[in-house]
């Protein structure tokens, strides 16, 4: 069976595509991973003397996003995987797509992203490369959207 | 009035040993009442210092230039260039030092001419008074920024540009005062140039050298810290008198020095002593600040104010001007030859142009004008036009800016984070609320009724605001990495201290201590890596 990704970050849209994800993957029936790339070379000019311990506090800072939306999840009752990988976020998020057989990926965006649609904005270049280059469906979800799903009550 | 005989009767070395006394506890009074009110320490220590100006004879000793620039001033330095990381400096040196040296050179020029223009005053003595003003003193501002949380860029910006222009007006200054002693018959625009780059360089090159051998030989080799800090106290003061002995800058000499150790012999040492250090300083630092401070309150006479009032205007303008103009049009130039991602933003240049203070180093180079160089009529004018500088900045420019930061949304506490925290603070406060409820109950002081219907309602607020705290974040998400990052900086802190309780206690050998501490202080200092990429981005897409 084809699976859905979410990959979190932290930022300003993670919690909003958390939760799409769980509720696509409930309706779908599909199983969820969320997916956070430790990415070292995000980070410029690193003494290499700092390197191990970078690598170690950011991989500590996905397992910990990791596990807060696997809470998520299990509270919206639905059993979801975490998967931590490390490298730079394009190559891996692609790697892992095709690993996990997965058919969508879902990405937060930062607040007053310019579109939900592929526009200029970063976010929805990135979208915009790993489903050329993979295949893969690729939803961006803005914070906004988590904010409203929770005054309609769906979340 | 029997103490007051019976301390007139103790020597002269008790009499000061008493006026230090009480200078400390009345700074720690200030200090006291100042922590509820969100005013400016050091502003509030000038006022107080005003204010037992009235008291005759407060002061049981003379405070000199020599005072203030040997004694008070190196330790302040050295205290603030221990913070400075050269990887952070780096990246702004250019426009440092562009402002540092050609700031305080245009300045020296702008306030001298409009003041020799506007006041009559001698052009030499009115440069002496421009190259005295340029340098700038932002204890009151830095404390602003890390209290309001502003970028470590601009901060750097600002400490780097002051711990500079310190020496380069110092060393103006002398050159002016030379030439007037000398006659200006004898200026020559090339030796005075060598005469500059000798004094400044050479201060760097004391500083540098015997920066050099306390962070090699000694922090390096040397495993003890009360011996580490104890020669750090002894490089602050040393640098300073030997560059002096040398007649090159001792300021110069006292910056290098502590750039030196801040970034190379901290690296040499343990941590331990990196602790030890710190707090040493950290304390010196607000022991001088808060003398320095309340000696320039103490210094400057309101009343001999009065007569002056028009010259005192005139500085001041020419202060604004010149500032105006030299971060304005400083920067705009730097921005031409810089790559877009090193320009200074505009909000930054409004920080730096209002929060050029004056302080101790104005006030110490003002105490030196006596009668014997430009008469004593105009070195009296201009003791006075720099404590009206001095007065004017600190009171006004150092009471409002703060105002400016938040205007300028500088503070890197956003709406969203105090809202957080205030949620944070409530939950936090009903909890000790409740343990307490708990307390008198156990005791039996507490009818049982009323205990529980006070827990019940305690136990309600605190869920709502938990839950408001639960809407708030799903409305901001990323203010749920700040918690993580904030809480993951407190746990390894506590892990890292928890090392020290255990070598302490014998359970783990010092060199397992060292190799640990180090690998917790490399976590440490990751963490705060992923803190600053982080504010960097949030502050960009602010100034966007």
């Amino acid at each position: 069976m084809k699976s859905i990704v979410c990959a979190t970050r932290g930022g300003e849209g993670s919690r909003a595509a958390q939760m799409a994800a769980i509720r696509e993957a409930r309706r779908s029936g599909k199983p969820l991973t969320f997916l956070y790339v430790t990415d070292t070379s995000s980070i410029a000019n690193v003494e290499e003397v700092l390197l191990p311990a970078l690598r170690a506090e950011l991989n500590w800072m996905g397992r910990t996003l990791l596990q807060v939306a696997k809470q998520r999840a299990e509270a919206a009752g639905l059993l979801a995987h975490v998967k931590i990988l490390e490298g730079r976020v394009q190559e891996e998020i692609g790697r892992f797509l095709a690993e996990a057989d997965a058919d969508l990926l879902i990405l937060g965006a930062p607040r007053d992203a310019t579109s939900t649609v592929f526009g200029d904005d970063a976010v929805e270049q990135f979208a915009q490369s790993i489903q050329s280059k993979t295949g893969v469906r690729v939803q961006v979800v803005r914070p906004e959207a988590s904010a409203l799903e929770r005054q309609d009550g769906r979340v | 009035m029997q103490l007051l005989q019976l301390f007139a009767q103790e020597n002269e070395l008790i009499r000061q040993e008493i006026g230090l006394v009480i200078l400390l506890a009345i700074a720690a009074m200030v200090a006291i009442i100042i922590r509820r009110l969100r005013f400016p320490y050091t502003v509030a220590l000038v006022l107080v210092g005003l204010a037992l100006s009235f008291v005759p004879n407060f002061l049981p000793f003379e405070v000199s230039s020599e005072v203030i620039l040997a004694i008070l001033v190196p330790p302040l330095l050295f205290e603030a260039t221990l913070h400075i990381k050269w990887k952070n400096l780096r990246d702004d040196f250019g426009i440092i030092m562009i402002l540092a040296v050609g700031g305080t050179l245009l300045g020296t020029f702008i306030v001298g001419e409009i003041v020799t223009w506007v006041l009559d005053i001698p052009l030499i003595a009115a440069l002496a008074f421009g190259a005295l003003i340029s340098a700038t003193d932002p204890v009151a501002v830095i404390s602003f920024f890390r209290s309001l949380g502003v970028s470590k860029r601009l901060s750097i910006l600002v400490e780097g540009e002051s711990l500079f222009n310190d020496g380069a007006a110092i060393v103006i200054f002398n050159l002016m005062i030379g030439l007037a002693v000398a006659g200006t018959e004898s200026f020559s625009l090339s030796g005075t140039i060598v005469e500059f780059l000798r004094v400044s360089l050479g201060g760097v090159g004391v500083g540098l050298i015997l920066g050099y051998v306390v962070s090699y030989i000694i922090l390096k080799n040397v495993d003890d810290h009360l011996i580490e800090t104890t020669t750090t106290v002894a490089l602050a003061f040393g640098s300073y008198v030997i560059a002096e002995e040398f007649h090159v800058s001792g300021i110069l000499a006292v910056v290098a020095a502590g750039l030196m150790v801040g970034n190379i012999g901290t690296q040499n040492t343990s941590p331990t002593t990196r602790l030890t250090l710190d707090n040493f300083w950290e304390f010196s630092a607000f022991v001088v600040n808060s003398l320095v401070f309340l000696l320039i309150g103490l210094e400057i006479q309101i009343s001999e104010m009065q007569p002056y009032l028009i010259p005192i205007i005139v500085a001041v303008g020419a202060v604004l001007l010149s500032r105006a103009l030299i971060v304005y049009s400083l920067t705009s130039i730097h921005k031409r030859f810089t790559p877009a991602a090193r320009h200074i933003p505009h909000p930054y240049r409004h920080v730096m142009y209002w929060g050029g203070l004056r302080g101790a180093i104005s006030l110490a180079l003002a105490l030196t004008l006596t009668g014997n160089v430009f008469g004593s009529a105009i070195s009296r004018e201009m003791r006075v036009m720099t404590f009206g500088v001095v007065l004017f900045t600190l009171l006004v420019q150092g009471t409002t800016i703060e105002k400016l930061i938040q205007k300028l949304r500088l503070a890197e506490k956003p709406a969203q984070r105090t809202v957080q925290q205030r949620l944070q603070a409530r939950i936090y406060a009903k909890r000790a609320g409740l343990q307490e409820l708990d307390r008198l109950h156990e005791d039996d002081i507490l009818f049982p009724e009323i205990w529980q219907a006070m827990s019940s309602i305690y136990e309600e607020e605190i869920r709502d605001a938990k839950q408001a705290l639960g809407d708030h974040l799903l409305h901001y998400p990323e203010l749920e990495q700040d918690m993580f990052l904030q809480a993951r900086e407190d746990v390894l802190k506590a892990e890292r201290a928890a090392l020290s309780i255990a070598a302490r206690q014998g359970f783990i050998s010092d060199e397992l201590l060292h190799e640990l501490s180090k690998e917790a202080d490399n976590r440490l200092a990751a963490l705060e890596l992923i803190k600053r990429v982080r504010n960097v981005s949030a502050e960009q897409s602010r100034n966007s």
